[in-house]
């Protein structure tokens, strides 16, 4: 049987022989077949047919290329599988299941978003705590020391302090949950547009997310706690609605109905949501940015849903914060991130070519932010790789930020009084009596309190030459943080040295047009705003959530004019940071829109071609080899050929499809006869079967098959989807691509004219074709795969 | 520092003229402070001038009013919807109000640089604040005075000075000096300790001004650094904070008496250099000296072309 299967591979058949009369008959495709035809050899075929630059075909790849795509990731399955068991599920529960189903639903996301709420609390509250007992500590040494000419003590005791926390929270990122590294951004958008992500939302990442952000800004990193907020939120919204642990091997009974990649999906989308809102307060931001970087399903229901949960989210950090800061009942207290209420700004017509010169900026330091971080990361996987290496590193990076700052504080000797600005920590170190280190109050703060700090203070605040040296550590700095084995985001570290040039500029301003009365905050928030733009290149939901964050709509027209230069700009460079990382991660991620001008690239050329089908009767033996011998997760379910010839294999009339996890759930539950032609009795057969091994299935060598089991039979119609998405061959690349990312497919068979499986499109077959352009030139490639990154 | 104190005050009475008046007095004084503290005297002869400038101007502009009247028709009514006169009692405690409240006005403009208006005005504070009370509380035919003078018009003229003479005794953090007892007040004993710590302090400098910085600063190290220790022990920055940061910055910026600080850390710096220089030796090390690794793979892809070419191939075979 599997002998037939197999030799497909190798033998032609006459049903290839009709696919290409067949085509013969109509379009331009024939051509480009006769023409790949006349190619002797296709292997060095270096311009593709259709101007896709294909590069010269190589054996070995240099790891931390940004082209390859590994083969390792999944994709999750969006569509709902409609077998009889499905049937039999809705037939028994009726409309009562309907509006029970949805109330759960709205149950959940107000769960999501309490919880999601707490932990940002939390997190907030441990590290604004720590901090303040960190940095009380060392102010007194500082005091104590300066004047016995011992500088030296208090400076050591801060790169102890600090390397010693941030050892702690890199030990568990490396040897405990290395996926908790860096934002989780990019995991977080590769999960949304559908890509599985392996541990990506588990509890222990949750966990080891929410220690490694701790211990990261306590520590005194360039990073700040906005990102693994994110990621936080996807990790509890995943958790919640499955009602069940799989790390800790609990299952609650509860919400089965919501344990398949649809839902979970579609709660994660959520999670990502509340915990954008909850970090930075921004309700409206969250909603647009799971919106804009992830999810490529969407509808309306999951947008009300979703804004549900991030209202929830704000209004619960809001009303435990002012809890606990002695205000309780004041549901008006703020997110993680506040930028501080600004007055309304006024701008003029002239100022527009400002803030676009403001973008332009911020756009170019984007791109060298990126650029520097890319080219760190390539060095990373290449040289960087065992776990004890990146501790090491990350304590390096903790000790050279206090270095900076300490260094920073001792040369510029930037004295400002005190009492005008709101100083926890004020430190006067050379400074006469009565006034502290302008520098100092910066370094002796979280990230957090020095932007609202760069936003709000009068003009006069910082010397410019203080600023400049900040501008330039701080930027190498963060560029260099990102990526190192601790949890910590890049929003904070960019929007500080945003507002920071952007105050800089102001005072240059100021200086060049001495009669205007410049405001500091206003080029300070387009500054942040600019360099965060270039660096992440969002646009929808960075604007609102900056605009939520200051409380402004009126400062929306400066915003949006900044971000958008700075997202072009930079994109004449070089990609945003998360898609950089995400391609070298090597996600096969699908972007809004198919490439252009792919109309001419066929099904029949982007598909996989040998595919492994099975029977809709099929032996077990047969089965399992497939599944020991390829690692492929969807199998089309076909007739049985009439005649049964070794010699010649057919194409074979597509009958449905089934997935691995559903063939190895039957053969671990044995549902299978030892005649093939007894009757099929499905009674003790249903949904929650499958649920119950949901997400994680046990692969086909963890189940122990006894050799005469191998002669028994499955009944797969029961079991798989009887109408999969299918498409013709001659279906072109956007509009494979079209239902794809619209409807969010795992598989999709390829069939011809007589309902015939000829070849199966996954993900991956679709996005190796990838759009590039920079440098005013655009293309396609089609990029390389490999199963070893 | 006391620029933005003076600056909400102001907008809140809304004078534009007194605030330009102020405002030079001010630049003024903020250049005497500079050069010496004996000129606090004529600073304050030179504010005298203005004040008697002012009450000149205006008391020419009343008789230049009440001359007007006679030429020119005004409006001459004063009462509650202009038919009913006032109550005579109400009228009396307006009146004795404007006066308490021009005399607060004077005296903290008077006090205004080094502030001393805490000490020296809250005399007249507590008379004007019991006044305004007494306005609002007594009730003649069942109005209370205060609501026939406020809230009635665009102006709001009492309430406003009111809240300006009030904003201004808060701003500048003056109870927080007093000991407050049913209307009676007492300095703290802090307040107290404070001023003649700070009194002599003060001594000690303009005493030893003669000498050269460094015998000042060592004969008053003593004083100074009680008095800063004290100054930091005071729980609210309420108690002469101005007083304070003066004495500082003449301690620290006119007679460098803090240059003791400065020293030049050299085994600071050597650390600095050797924590900087670590993550270069680190990335060359990890450069150099790491294992080398297999390069990962390319995944042969199986496409329909390929299959088609073979077969082809194998047919031409």
């Amino acid at each position: 049987m599997s002998k037939s299967e197999l030799s497909s591979i190798v033998e032609t058949s006459s049903d290839t022989a009709q696919l290409i009369s067949t085509d013969d008959a109509s379009t331009s495709n024939c051509a480009q077949l006769n023409n790949l035809s006349t190619d002797q050899n296709e292997d060095d075929e270096i311009q593709g047919s259709h101007g896709v630059r294909r590069r010269q075909p190589v054996q070995k790849i240099e790891p931390g290329s940004l082209n390859i795509l590994s083969a390792k990731y999944e994709s999750l399955d969006y569509d709902t599988c409609e077998n009889h068991l499905l049937l039999d599920e809705e037939r028994k529960r009726g409309y009562t299941f309907v509006v029970w189903k949805d109330i759960a639903r709205w149950f959940i996301v107000l769960l999501i978003g309490v919880i999601t709420a707490l932990i940002a609390f939390t997190i907030d509250i441990c590290i604004e705590e720590f901090s303040n007992i960190k940095y009380k500590q060392l102010k007194k040494s500082v005091d104590k020391y300066i004047l016995l000419d011992k500088l030296y003590i208090p400076y050591l005791l801060w790169v102890l302090t600090n390397i010693s926390i941030v050892f702690i929270g890199s030990m568990l990122v490396a040897y405990v949950e290395p996926v908790a590294a860096g934002s989780g951004i990019p995991q977080v958008k590769c999960y949304l547009n559908g890509v599985k992500v392996p541990r990506v939302v588990r509890i222990k990442t949750l966990f080891v997310k929410s220690v490694g952000v701790i211990t990261a800004v306590v520590g005194g990193l360039a990073g700040g706690k906005e990102g693994p907020m994110i990621h936080s939120g996807a990790v509890v919204a995943a958790g919640i609605s499955q009602g069940k642990s799989t790390t800790f091997n609990k299952d609650f009974k509860v919400f089965e109905y919501f344990r398949e990649d649809h839902e979970k999906r579609d709660f994660v989308s959520g999670g990502a949501a509340a915990g954008v809102a909850a970090a930075f307060g921004a309700p409206i931001g969250g909603v647009l940015f799971s919106l804009e970087e992830g999810t490529s399903f969407w509808n309306q229901a999951l947008t009300w849903r979703t804004f549900f949960g991030t209202v929830v989210a704000t209004f619960t950090l809001n009303f435990a914060l002012s809890a606990y800061h002695g205000h309780p009942g004041d549901l008006n207290y703020s997110g993680l991130l506040n930028l501080g209420k600004m007055e309304p700004f006024s701008f003029q017509f002239y100022e527009l070519p400002v803030f676009i010169l403001f973008g332009v900026i911020g756009g170019l330091l984007g791109a060298l932010w990126n650029h520097i971080n890319y080219k760190l990361a390539i060095f990373r996987i290449r040289y960087i790789s065992s776990p004890w290496l990146r501790v090491v590193e990350a304590c390096l990076v903790a000790a050279v930020t206090a270095t900076c700052g300490f260094l920073m504080m001792f040369l510029l000797n930037d004295c400002r009084p005190l009492g005008e600005d709101p100083t926890k920590v004020p430190l006067q170190l050379f400074c006469a009596d009565g006034e502290y280190n302008a520098l100092a109050a910066i370094w002796f703060q979280t990230p957090e309190a020095s932007v609202r700090s760069f936003l709000h203070d009068p003009l006069g605040s910082y010397k410019p030459v203080s600023l400049l040296v900040f501008v330039l550590s701080y930027f190498l700095l963060s560029t260099w943080t990102f990526g190192v084995a601790v949890s910590s985001g890049l929003f904070i570290p960019n929007l500080l040295t945003g507002a920071a040039w952007g105050r800089l500029l102001a005072i240059v301003i100021q200086y060049m047009l001495p009669s205007s009365n410049i405001n500091p905050a206003k080029y300070a928030l387009v500054g942040a705003a600019a360099q965060l733009g270039g660096v992440v290149r969002m646009t929808i939901s960075l604007t609102v959530i900056i605009i939520e964050t200051t409380g402004q709509i009126s400062n929306a027209l400066p915003v949006i004019i900044t971000l958008v230069v700075a997202k072009w700009t930079g994109d004449f460079f070089n990609e945003g940071i998360y898609d950089i990382h995400i391609q070298l991660a090597g996600v096969p991620i699908l972007p809004w829109e198919p490439p252009p001008l792919t109309h001419n690239i066929y099904a029949s050329e982007v598909m996989s071609h040998p595919v492994f089908t099975l029977r809709t009767v099929e032996n077990v033996g047969h089965i399992v080899e497939i599944l020991k011998l390829v690692s492929y997760n969807g199998f089309p379910v076909v007739d049985p050929p009439l005649i049964d010839e070794a010699e010649v294999p057919t194409y074979k009339r597509l009958r449905g499809m089934i997935l691995r996890s559903q063939l190895i759930v039957l053969i671990q539950n044995k549902i299978y006869n030892e005649n093939a032609n007894t009757t099929w009795s499905n009674l003790n057969v249903d949904m929650n079967m499958f649920r119950k091994e949901y997400p994680r299935y046990p692969s086909i060598d963890e189940l122990d098959i006894l050799d005469w089991e191998k002669t028994c039979t499955i009944d797969l119609r029961p079991f798989m989807n009887p109408s999969p998405y299918t498409l013709p061959h001659r279906a072109s690349l956007p509009r494979l691509f079209r239902l794809f990312r619209a409807l969010g497919l795992r598989h999709l068979p390829i069939v011809n004219d007589v309902n015939e499986v000829v070849g199966m499109v996954t993900r991956k077959d679709i996005a190796r074709y990838r759009v590039w352009r920079h440098h005013c030139h655009m293309g396609m490639e089609e990029l390389l795969l490999s199963s070893e990154i | 520092m006391d620029n933005k104190d003076v600056q909400s005050s102001l907008t809140g009475s809304g004078k534009t003229a007194e605030f330009n008046f102020l405002k030079s007095n001010l630049l003024n004084s903020n250049s005497a402070s500079d050069t010496d503290i004996s000129t606090v005297t004529i600073r304050n002869k030179h504010m005298l001038r203005y004040v008697v400038l002012i009450i000149l101007v205006i008391s020419t502009y009343k008789s230049l009013g009440s001359d007007l009247e006679q030429i020119h028709p005004v409006l001459k009514y004063r009462s509650e919807g202009y038919i009913n006169s006032y109550p005579e009692e109400c009228f009396d405690i307006l009146k004795s109000f404007a006066e308490f409240a021009s005399n607060f006005t004077l005296c903290s403009i008077l006090n205004a640089r080094p502030i001393r208006l805490c000490e020296h005005c809250v005399e007249h504070y507590v008379r004007f604040h019991d006044k305004y009370n007494e306005l609002i509380k007594t009730v003649v035919n069942g109005t209370s005075c205060g609501s026939l003078f406020m809230s009635h018009d665009r102006l709001n003229v009492v309430k406003n000075y009111h809240d300006g003479i009030s904003g201004l005794w808060v701003g500048g953090n003056c109870n927080d000096c007093f000991i407050w007892n049913n209307g009676s007040y007492n300095a703290k004993n802090d307040t107290k300790k404070f001023y003649k710590m700070f009194n002599d302090t003060m001594e000690c400098i303009v005493f030893n001004m003669d000498f050269d910085n460094n015998i000042v600063c060592e004969k008053c190290m003593q004083n100074y650094l009680q008095l800063d220790e004290f100054y930091k022990g005071l729980s609210k920055d309420g108690i002469g904070v101005d007083s304070m940061n003066a004495t500082r910055y003449i301690w620290s910026k006119n007679l460098n008496c803090c240059n003791l600080r400065r020293t030049p850390e050299v085994i600071f710096l050597c650390c600095t250099g050797i924590i900087s220089f670590l993550p270069i030796m680190y990335y060359l090390a990890v450069r150099f000296c790491g294992p080398i690794r297999d390069l990962p793979n390319v995944l042969k892809e199986s496409r329909f072309k390929q299959s088609i070419l073979r077969s082809i191939n194998r047919r031409s075979d």
